[in-house]
């Protein structure tokens, strides 16, 4: 029963490289429509682990993902069902590419060789770019927006993909205050409206998607801790797998953690 | 002036000459996007050189250049592309091994060439003037090529120019497009020995896309912008050397050079982001 559930299996995942072990044999199964926080200081192994289940990175072990057996060489049909947000990431300001052009470029994969985005497409990365707050933004190049409007850019197109995994990274890491909120209500509209799984990587405990209700900790490229949000938020536990003296509190139901 | 030049093109060297430089103009600045936009110009330096190399030991064993150039610019391409795909190591000091790696086989070659000199002289800045109906033929095919490879796929280009990762993980064919794009400069590079040479092609394939890049945010007006500037560049670089008398070759860089230069000066982009960068604060002040 478990087994059918189950839309992201993972089974001892290794990852190697020439400056060490990456991942140390990782067991996660994800449930449909679970949103979890990934969560661990840096060179955890968290962005190598959301890379591996986008087929962007070879590891040993086994990964299911729905109820099939895949390695990181892999149809065009399972990855289109997985979408990923990434860090925000440089780009040249003079890169010619208007943003609603870069949203589409969501749909490519998707629609596959030889066909152009229709109607249907056009008018879905509208509906995604309103839904962004993005629409008077369309036809600005996208190297002049904004490092939130570019994340906000780069929701927009991992949802046109139409994903049933939808996998990010920091999403909301070197944002000012505001736009981070911004961005993580968006991510919460969103999963109240997609029917989507939901991995997110992060640092910062205090800017969590309000629908994030269970955590993996990572360190060292091993599984610390796995189960409820705030269950994992405590100072104890924290505070050994940053190395640094933390302490949570609790307000509306939810912990925080104080820097101290 | 204009009678003299209509009168030279009567005669079917001349002709050659300025059907090739078309060629050469568009089959390098069409590249030149790629090389431009995807930040790979050691990439069009080593191949560049690979085809010099390959093109000087195939005159040292009696083989025909631009195959032999060619194969081993398909050789280059074959370790360039799985050392891109891995993470762990930076490529570029792998590049630079490769490259000082062929021009030191290129040396070799010329220093044991003892027979004629000229020939693998012209291989490097080219000779537009002494060409083949093949080298012609070669020419238009590989160009053909290179612009159907760009209709088919514009939109995966789009998406593997714009974020090769993001493309790979959502079902666009990136490592196919990457493949095909290599073998498409192999090809463009050695057929262009002939042309403008291993040394001074690189001019082109930097010039003409980064002139575009002054230019305009609209991916197929920035094909179209650097094909015209590469084009015009070899047609107005062999027109000088015709009037003036000068190496073709170098007139066509020195050309291109020009047209960057000017693109640069009056570049409306740079321009507008200068001012959109001072403005920005009371565009968000105002919404």
């Amino acid at each position: 029963m478990m087994y059918h559930e189950s839309i992201i299996e993972l089974n001892g995942i290794s990852v190697r490289k020439a400056k060490g072990l990456l991942l140390g044999g990782i067991s996660l199964n994800v449930s449909r429509n679970e949103f979890v926080g990934i969560i661990g200081p840096n060179g955890a192994g968290k962005t190598t682990l959301l890379n591996v289940i986008a087929g962007l990175e070879r590891f040993e072990g086994t990964l299911g993902l729905f109820g099939r057996r895949e390695s990181w060489r892999r149809s065009r049909d399972t990855r289109v069902r997985i979408g990923y947000v990434p860090q925000l990431f440089q780009i040249d300001p003079a890169f010619p590419i208007l943003a609603s052009e870069a949203v589409m470029t969501g749909a490519i994969g998707r629609l596959g060789l030889f066909r152009s985005p229709g109607r249907q497409e056009k008018e879905d990365a509208m509906r995604l770019m309103d839904m962004m707050r993005l629409t008077h933004l369309a036809e600005r190049p996208l190297g002049l927006l904004s490092g939130g409007e570019r994340q906000k850019v780069s929701l927009a197109r991992a949802i046109l993909q139409q994903p049933d995994i939808l996998l990010m990274d920091e999403p909301t890491a070197n944002l000012d205050i505001a736009v981070q909120k911004e961005v993580l209500n968006l991510i919460d509209e969103i999963h109240k409206q997609e029917a989507l799984t939901f991995l997110f990587v992060t640092h910062d405990f205090n800017m969590l998607p309000s629908a994030m209700r269970r955590a993996v900790l990572l360190d060292h490229g091993k599984k610390v801790f796995d189960g409820d949000i705030n269950t994992a938020l405590s100072g104890d536990r924290l505070s050994r797998l940053f190395r640094y003296p933390l302490e949570t509190f609790e307000r509306n139901g939810r912990r925080f953690v104080s820097y101290g | 002036m204009a009678e003299h030049l209509l009168e030279a093109l009567t005669y079917p060297p001349i002709q050659r000459a300025a059907i090739a430089c078309v060629l050469c103009g568009a089959s390098c600045s069409l590249l030149s996007v790629f090389v431009v936009l995807m930040k790979m110009p050691l990439i069009g330096v080593s191949m560049s050189h690979a085809a010099f190399a390959g093109a000087v030991l195939g005159l040292l064993f009696d083989f025909n250049p631009f195959l032999s150039g060619f194969i081993l610019c398909l050789l280059v391409a074959g370790v360039l592309g799985p050392l891109s795909d891995r993470t762990d190591m930076s490529p570029e000091n792998m590049l630079g091994i490769m490259f000082s790696f062929l021009m030191g086989l290129a040396f070799l070659g010329m220093g044991i060439l003892t027979r004629t000199k000229a020939g693998a002289l012209n291989l490097m800045w080219g000779s537009l003037l002494s060409l083949s109906g093949s080298d012609i033929w070669i020419l238009t095919i590989i160009t053909s090529l290179l612009v159907l490879f760009v209709f088919l796929f514009f939109k995966e280009i789009r998406s593997v120019m714009f974020n090769r990762r993001l493309a790979a993980a959502s079902g666009v064919p990136e490592r196919m497009i990457y493949y095909a794009l290599l073998f498409l400069t192999g090809a463009v590079v050695s057929s262009n020995l002939a042309t403008v040479g291993g040394l001074l092609i690189f001019a082109l394939l930097v010039q003409p896309g980064a002139t575009a890049l002054q230019l305009t945010y609209n991916l197929e007006h920035f094909f179209l912008i650097s094909a015209a500037s590469g084009i015009g560049a070899c047609v107005s670089g062999l027109v000088v050397s015709y009037i003036f008398d000068l190496p073709s070759g170098a007139s066509v860089v020195l050309m291109a050079t020009t047209i960057f230069a000017v693109a640069y000066t009056f570049s409306p982009k740079r321009r507008s982001a200068i001012l959109k960068g001072r403005n920005k604060f009371y565009e968000n002040d105002a919404r």
